[in-house]
């Protein structure tokens, strides 16, 4: 296992990330055109309210205050309130979060059921009829956009066969497992593609290395030389990429989470800037640059796990 | 036999219409699909379409919109006006009680109607701003105002003046009057109309159930909703939303795109419902003299706006955008709005005319516009693909330019934009707020547009105050008919509201203002 330093150092690396991301995020939301006031009053608002609701939400001190209150409300856990919902920023995330991590995890673990087993039976039957149908059904996944994967889904097994509900979200673990399945499977679908890749390709490399041979010359299991001597080695390589797909995935939930119903911090962050709603945006940003943070810190730790070079680099 | 026959008619027509009646059956829910959630529905705080069109449902006002667009009693059993209408009184109903039980008064009112007006709290307090006091004695509640305001009837209509509960709202937790709003809204609000909420998932789900003291009765004598819940679900997607209404999990399905309204229509299980509504899709031309740009800006001229009208073959758009659902404009309200005044269609396709007009402003040899449109809209983009061949023929070298909506909000009013799309539906049973808003300089220089015509904003001035209801009627047909000359829009459509709801469910309405009336909805077992 990693050591204690390896895990502070990694932590301390994150810090200046968080920074640089409250400021890119602060000023580039406030780069964009178009006035929150605005876009709260509906347009209707006249110059006089249009002020007021300015005032309230104190977008009328200039921005070097306004990033202070920000930095000293975040410092303290408090991200302000959401312009369109009304509601403390904290509390609106909150309730909202454990449906997208939810999400995001049922699709991976669906994406590694259906990559894995199959990644080894390409591999280990290179260029057969099966090797090559496995990877073409999922090229099919990778060339189409999740969203349109989604509507294929959602039209078929949703709204002719009904096998699945049509979007929406449930209550209870499995009840959400049985809601969620079809956006699950359509993020799966793609992701699993990529995984399937690179995982059929480092084991066909690791198949033919030489300690490998010379494991299965010692007279080693096949179990054994899978579990120790090609897996691991293998799964280097896969778990980068697997940590930077649930990193992709988080941003993909704007676009899963709308055609899905599904009320996640997705779908919150597309109405929270179409509201620019400045608190929220700020809030949610910072969500998922935690959240991406966690993924990487956990792949990095898993990857140094596995290959224990990484750890003296 | 003859004799016979009108007989038998009239008894064959009595006979269905008892039927008709008596087939209404109580109980049961609906679901019903939005496209977005409801944020505070409070009556003062409601400032999103997806709160304000749910406020009557859970807050009776005094006054209701009968279903011919009239203003019809509700919880006062009627008003009287003062013949110098500086006051206005109402009688309350007997025995009125909120959802929890406890009775309704003259101080309720009051504290709600203060609470209405009051600028500091939400921002419909203008609508109010005539109200010098509002007081109560007994069940007689009476308002006076500071001058004549001939809307105020209908704003007593109007979901901002929905009746709350002074006590329960004063118990809520928070230091002031928006903390104690959404307290009262989270745990549940006790309610005047027809529905109480029964709970709610923020972003997900929320479940009106059945009001028990609610006090208009049904037309089986027994007391409205005949439903005992709905439950709304937030489907912002179009084209889920529909799919889940043909898998049968839903019951009604809100906005359908218009793309979609034929196809649905031809669906057995389901009524493609058009309800007439207030909505206008129009298009401000910036009438200043220069541009942001300090260039000279050829929309100042009239004529060329006139022409621009005349080279727009608004059927075409009609046919293109809403599938032959919409209808040309023929004033700057629409068709439904009251004192609308509008004989025929506003210039209707003629190219030789757009071209003897832009002769006539020098502008024959052509020029260039730009036209703002929503980033991503379909409708958007069909129209600029349309009028940019409709309008070629003249010279006219029309540029897009896309933007998202609060930056088209922001450029609106800064003036910085040549025309942009826009749309529009009134909150209000009355013309003055879709007046106000498209031709008062005032109010907003007139959408935007920069239009300001004197003559336009004294009648507007005067019949703000103007109790004569002939004369206010006059002022109405002379604003509209000068600011039809005056063409700061593009005129384009009215579209209805287009929901698709299931067969076995009766009595659902989408009002013309867009409020969402579940109150008579029933479910045929």
């Amino acid at each position: 296992m990693p050591s204690l330093s390896y895990l502070l150092a990694r932590l301390l690396q994150i810090i200046p990330t968080f920074l640089l991301v409250m400021i890119f995020i602060f000023l580039l939301v406030r780069l964009l055109p178009g006035d929150p006031a605005i876009a709260m009053a509906e347009a209707k608002a006249t110059d006089a309210q249009l002020e007021q609701i300015r005032h309230n939400l104190g977008l009328d001190q200039p921005l070097p205050i306004q990033f202070l209150v920000f930095v000293k409300n975040t410092l303290t856990g408090d991200l302000g309130r959401s312009i369109m919902l009304k509601a403390p920023v904290t509390e609106i995330i909150l309730a909202r979060l454990p449906t997208t991590i939810f999400l995001a995890l049922y699709s991976v673990l669906l994406a590694i059921c259906l990559a894995g087993p199959l990644a080894f039976l390409a591999a280990s039957r290179v260029n057969s009829p099966v090797d090559v149908a496995i990877r073409s059904v999922f090229q099919v996944g990778l060339s189409m956009p999740v969203f349109y994967i989604g509507l294929v889904l959602l039209t078929v097994l949703g709204a002719q066969l009904r096998w699945f509900p049509v979007g929406g979200y449930g209550t209870g673990f499995l009840d959400n497992l049985h809601h969620l399945i079809l956006p699950a499977l359509s993020v799966a679908l793609y992701t699993s593609a990529i995984i399937l890749r690179n995982l059929r390709a480092s084991l066909i490399e690791v198949l033919d290395a030489d300690y490998v041979q010379f494991a299965r010359a010692k007279g080693l299991s096949r179990r054994i030389v899978m579990t120790r001597h090609v897996l691991r080695n293998a799964l280097v390589s896969t778990v980068t990429l697997l940590g930077l797909s649930i990193g992709n995935l988080m941003s993909g939930t704007l676009v899963t989470e709308t055609v899905f119903a599904v009320p996640g911090v997705g779908r919150l962050m597309l109405e929270a800037i179409f509201a620019r709603d400045y608190p929220l945006i700020q809030g949610l940003t910072l969500t998922f640059a935690v959240l991406v943070s966690v993924v990487f810190l956990l792949t990095d730790i898993v990857q140094s796990w596995l290959d224990p070079r990484l750890r003296q680099s | 036999m003859k004799r016979l026959l009108p007989i038998l008619l009239g008894a064959a027509l009595g006979l269905a219409a008892a039927t008709s009646a008596l087939a209404i059956e109580r109980g049961g829910a609906m679901t019903f699909a939005r496209y977005d959630d409801s944020t505070v529905i409070d009556p003062v705080y409601a400032d999103r379409n997806p709160d304000l069109w749910m406020v009557t449902g859970l807050y009776e006002t005094l006054l209701r919109n009968g279903p011919d667009g009239s203003i019809v009693p509700g919880l006062a059993e009627g008003y009287d006006v003062a013949a110098d209408g500086l006051s206005i009184k109402l009688k309350l109903r007997d025995g009125l009680k909120f959802s929890d039980g406890s009775a309704l008064t003259g101080a309720d009112v009051v504290f709600s109607l203060d609470r209405a007006r009051n600028p500091e709290l939400g921002p419909w307090a203008g609508l109010l701003g005539a109200v010098d006091k509002v007081s109560a004695e007994g069940n007689q509640v009476t308002l006076t105002l500071k001058n004549p305001d001939p809307t105020i009837v209908s704003i007593l209509a109007t979901f901002n003046t929905g009746i709350m509960p002074q006590a329960a709202f004063e118990k809520a937790a928070g230091a002031n009057d928006q903390e104690k709003a959404r307290a009262f809204f989270e745990a549940g609000p006790v309610t005047s109309g027809p529905f109480t909420m029964k709970s709610r998932v923020q972003g997900s789900s929320m479940t009106f159930a059945r009001n028990p003291n609610y006090w208009r009765p049904g037309t089986d004598g027994q007391p409205l909703p005949y439903l005992d819940q709905v439950d709304f679900v937030i489907i912002p997607d179009d084209a889920t939303r529909i799919l889940k209404l043909q898998a049968g999990e839903v019951d009604a399905a809100e906005f359908i795109p218009f793309a979609r309204v034929g196809e649905l229509g031809a669906d057995p299980a389901l009524k493609m419902e058009l309800f007439p509504s207030t909505r206008i899709v129009y298009a401000p031309i910036n009438t200043r003299e220069t541009r942001k740009d300090g260039s000279k800006n050829p929309l100042a001229d009239v004529k060329v706006r006139q022409a621009l009208n005349y080279a727009t073959d608004k059927n075409v758009l009609i046919k293109l955008v809403t599938f032959d659902t919409g209808k040309p404009m023929t004033s700057l309200m629409s068709a439904a709005t009251q004192l609308h005044y509008g004989p025929e269609p506003l210039y209707p396709y003629n190219s030789e005319k757009a071209k003897q007009l832009l002769d006539e402003a020098g502008l024959g040899g052509g020029f260039e516009v730009t036209f703002t449109t929503l980033a991503g809209s379909a409708d958007d983009a069909t129209l600029f693909t349309a009028l940019q061949q409709m309008w070629s023929p003249l010279g006219v070298n029309l540029k897009v330019e896309q933007v998202d909506n609060p930056t088209r909000g922001e450029k609106n009013r800064s003036g910085d934009f040549d025309i942009h799309t826009y749309g529009w539906a009134n909150d209000v049973n009355d013309p003055a707020q879709v007046t106000g808003w498209l031709g008062y300089y005032k109010q907003r220089q007139a959408v935007g547009t920069g239009w300001n015509n004197a003559e336009f904003n004294t009648l507007f001035e005067a019949s703000n105050v103007q109790v004569d209801p002939a004369k206010r009627k006059d002022e109405y047909k002379q604003m509209q008919e000068i600011y039809a000359e005056g063409a700061p829009l593009l005129f384009l459509f009215e579209t209805p509201f287009a929901v698709a709801v299931s067969k076995s469910i009766e009595g659902y309405v989408q009002t013309p203002l867009g409020a969402n009336d579940f109150s008579e909805a029933w479910r045929a077992k």
